[in-house]
Parts: structure tokens; C-alpha cells; sequence
């Protein structure tokens, strides 16, 4: 239940830079998404933030303080690639979460494991990819967590038990809990998260609160009686982030919900004007494509 | 719950301006009655798998535009005094209706003329009585 602050984060591996100077603020009681292509440095971040790994540079601060042992009790990581021991089984997977967390509750991991269908006398080695991500879910819900980091939570689950997990999420976050999670799935974070940060080449390209992002970010659209379209006075406006032309059709990929731009193109002889909404899946591929000058705007902001 | 309501996550338009406008049409309907609870925010996003946030804001917004009111430890209704409000928050949704077919009608290209009479002969169709 901390405000997580993440501040001029780099990580470098050898030569490889991973993580390049990161600052994120992630308020307290809200499911923050990060999202970002392979390899971009979400989980490296993740590492970081947990002190898994150490910072080449910059800071982790947990309500402005450093992470310390006592936090770990109410923290909980679920990480991409599962941890669990092949050789053990579910019921005593959570007998070793009883014996680390003294926030461990019985009766709630009884409940989880009921939820997710899971036999607690099967060894890890007989279950699925599904079924091992669901034990993950479960050990780590079974701490009443107040801090949640999950790289990829829903990997290899069905429909169904992707839904159980963002509802564990969501019910956690109305508690108060602070969330952090990365998923390819846009959608799910579309619902899940209030925020988000879009990670590029271990570069913060775009963060915001997910509704403040979709009602700022439009394509408008005009169709032009030729193809000579006076495009020029709209290459330096700060509002327009993309601006590509097909024939009689001009496409703006705005910002500041197109403040007028609209109007600009019909006074500038558009036929038609259309403005469209973007999702959430439109505004982090705009951000990622070669081309776009998101970083820019943001850092010109 | 005597009004269910749906968002589309997917969609362009915020989760939280879905939510209100389908308090205030359900309000201006006599879905929700005056006096009515609605449901907690925590029921809510779970009921409908998105942030708790979002329906909170929500839920601010409504109360701001004096459609529903919160009693602290008790939950969040439909304002009494619906009369009024149900009148505007009706007209709101009108509002929205009325700029998106103008908006519509504009990127088919046509001209506001051409809008103006579709609005008149739309006029004379629900309400032939004023004619």
C-alpha cells in the first residue's frame, strides 16, 4: 500500500544498457500497467524495483523510503518465468509460503486453490502451463499482499481463469493494495490498470493515466477534393504526433484531443472530417512504431 | 441490481465516461429511481472487471453534476431531488446524441443545410403535434 517512485532507474548489463533512466511514480492504491515489447526492460525493471537486481543507478523508494527486509512481508512478485519446484507439490508449495509469511492465511489459499480448480496433492512436474501459473496466483494472493508486482500473471491461462486473476487484481486494488503488472495483453490492462507506462529500448516513450490518454489521443481524419494538400503549417504544431498523407486522405494522430484540428482541416477545404477514437492497443503500437515522435512530445512537454 | 450496466474496455472512449453516461441515461429513464443505491465501487468494478479507480472517478463526476450523492459508510444513491437533474442529465445525453448525427452527418459530407432539414423533417416525425 505504498507509493512506489522510481527515479532516474538505469540497469546496464555489460555494454547493454536495459533499463535507461527510468522515473515512474506509481500512486498508492493503483494497478499500474507496463507494458512494452520483448525485450524492452519490463522485467529487468521489475527486478530492480524489488532489489533483485542492483541499479547501475538511481533509486526505488517505497512511500519515499529505500526497500527494507520488513516490506517483504507484505510484498508479493510473481515472476515471468514460474519459480515453483518440480518435485513438490501444490499443498506443500503453500506450506513453504505459511512458513515464510506470517500474513499467510489458510482458509484464503484453501479458497484460491478451490477457485483455480487446483488438486493440492499434484506435483508440479504433472501440471500444465496453466495450472502452474494458477499456483503462482495462488501463493501469491494467499498474503493478503499489500504491494503486487506480476510480470505476465495471466500467461498460459484459460479465458476463464485470465478473468479470476484480473478480478483477484481488481479486488486487491479496491482494498488499497498497490499493483504493478506487465502483460502483453493490452486488453486486460485496458481494464485493469488506471495507469501505464510504455517501455522502449529501456526508455519511458509514454505514461499516463489510461482514461486522460484515451480522451487525448485522436486521429482526425480529412478527405481533401485533391491530392494537393497544403500540409505544411500543421508539420509544427505540438498537437500533432503522426501525420500521414494517402492520396486525398490526411491522417493526424493528435494529442490535447485535437484541440480544433478539426475545424483546421475543414477550413483548410476537407470534404469530410471524421475524429476517431483510439484504444489502448492504438495509442502503445503509435507509440512503439519506428517513426513516431511520441518521445519527443513527451519530453518537450 | 436493478440497472446493469456494460462498459467496453476496448473502446476509444474512457471507461469512466461510459459509466456516466449510462448513470445519467438510466437516471433521466427512471431506471434508477430517486433514492435508489447504487453499487459500491468495489461491487461495481468487479462486477464489470475494471480499475476501482475508474468507477470511483466516476462516481466523483456523477456527484458533481448532483445525479447521485454519497453517504459516507453507506453507500452511494440516486439524488432526491431528481426532478431538475433528471432534466439535465436527460439533456446531456440528448446533447451527445444530437453532435455525434451532426457529426456523422458532416463527415458523409454533407452540407449544415442539408443537416438542418433532416433535423426539421426528424422534428415534425416525434413531434407532430407542435406542427
Amino acid at each position: 500500500m505504498s507509493t512506489i517512485s522510481i527515479q532516474h532507474l538505469s540497469k546496464s548489463y555489460g555494454k547493454f544498457l536495459a533499463v535507461d533512466d527510468v522515473t515512474v511514480e506509481i500512486p498508492s492504491g493503483s494497478v499500474f500497467g507496463l507494458l512494452g515489447p520483448n525485450g524492452a526492460g519490463k522485467t529487468t525493471t521489475f527486478k530492480c524495483l524489488l532489489g533483485l537486481a542492483r541499479a547501475s543507478s538511481g533509486e526505488v523508494r517505497f512511500d519515499g523510503k529505500p526497500l527494507t527486509p520488513d516490506l517483504f512481508e507484505s510484498i508479493t512478485y510473481v515472476p515471468e518465468r514460474s519459480v515453483l519446484y518440480e518435485w513438490m507439490n501444490g499443498a506443500e508449495h503453500l506450506e513453504m509460503q505459511r512458513r515464510t509469511f506470517k500474513r499467510y492465511d489458510t482458509a484464503r489459499a484453501k479458497q484460491l486453490m478451490d477457485r483455480f480448480q487446483l488438486d493440492p496433492r499434484k506435483r508440479v512436474r504433472a501440471m500444465s502451463k496453466g495450472m502452474r501459473s494458477a499456483l503462482a496466483i495462488v501463493m501469491s494472493f494467499s498474503i493478503h499482499p499489500e504491494t503486487l508486482v506480476l510480470d505476465e500473471p495471466t500467461s498460459g491461462l484459460d479465458p476463464v481463469n485470465q478473468r479470476a486473476v484480473l478480478n483477484l487484481i481488481i479486488e486487491a486494488a479496491a482494498q488499497g493494495a498497490t499493483v504493478v503488472l506487465s502483460s502483453h495483453q493490452i486488453g486486460q490492462v485496458e481494464r485493469a490498470a488506471d495507469h501505464i507506462a510504455v517501455l522502449k529500448d529501456g526508455k519511458v516513450i509514454l505514461a499516463g493515466a489510461v482514461d486522460d490518454l484515451k480522451s487525448d489521443r485522436k486521429i482526425v481524419e480529412g478527405i481533401f477534393p485533391s491530392e494537393t494538400i497544403a500540409v505544411d503549417g500543421l508539420r509544427r504544431d505540438a498537437r500533432i504526433e503522426r501525420l500521414d498523407q494517402s492520396g486525398r486522405i490526411l491522417r493526424l494522430t493528435v494529442t490535447a484531443n485535437g484541440g480544433g484540428l478539426a475545424e483546421t482541416l475543414s477550413t483548410m477545404g476537407a470534404q469530410s472530417v471524421r475524429i476517431v477514437d483510439l484504444n489502448l492497443e492504438d495509442i502503445f503500437l503509435n507509440a512503439v512504431a519506428p517513426g513516431s515522435q511520441t518521445a519527443d512530445v513527451v519530453e518537450a512537454r | 441490481m436493478p440497472a446493469v450496466f456494460t462498459v467496453d474496455p476496448r473502446s476509444g472512449v474512457p471507461i469512466y465516461l461510459q459509466l456516466i453516461e449510462q448513470v445519467k441515461r438510466s437516471v433521466a429513464l427512471g431506471v434508477l429511481a430517486p433514492g435508489e443505491q447504487l453499487p459500491t465501487v468495489k461491487q461495481l468494478a468487479v462486477d464489470l472487471t475494471v480499475n476501482p479507480n475508474t468507477v470511483a472517478r466516476a462516481y466523483r463526476d456523477l456527484e458533481r453534476d448532483a445525479v447521485i450523492e454519497t453517504a459516507p459508510g453507506r453507500g452511494s444513491f440516486v439524488r432526491a431531488d431528481g426532478v431538475a437533474n433528471q432534466a439535465g442529465a436527460a439533456a446531456d445525453v440528448a446533447a451527445e446524441a444530437v453532435t455525434r448525427a451532426v457529426r456523422e452527418a458532416k463527415s458523409l459530407g454533407l452540407s449544415s443545410a442539408a443537416v438542418r432539414k433532416l433535423f426539421d423533417s426528424a422534428l415534425t416525425r416525434w413531434f407532430p403535434e407542435e406542427k
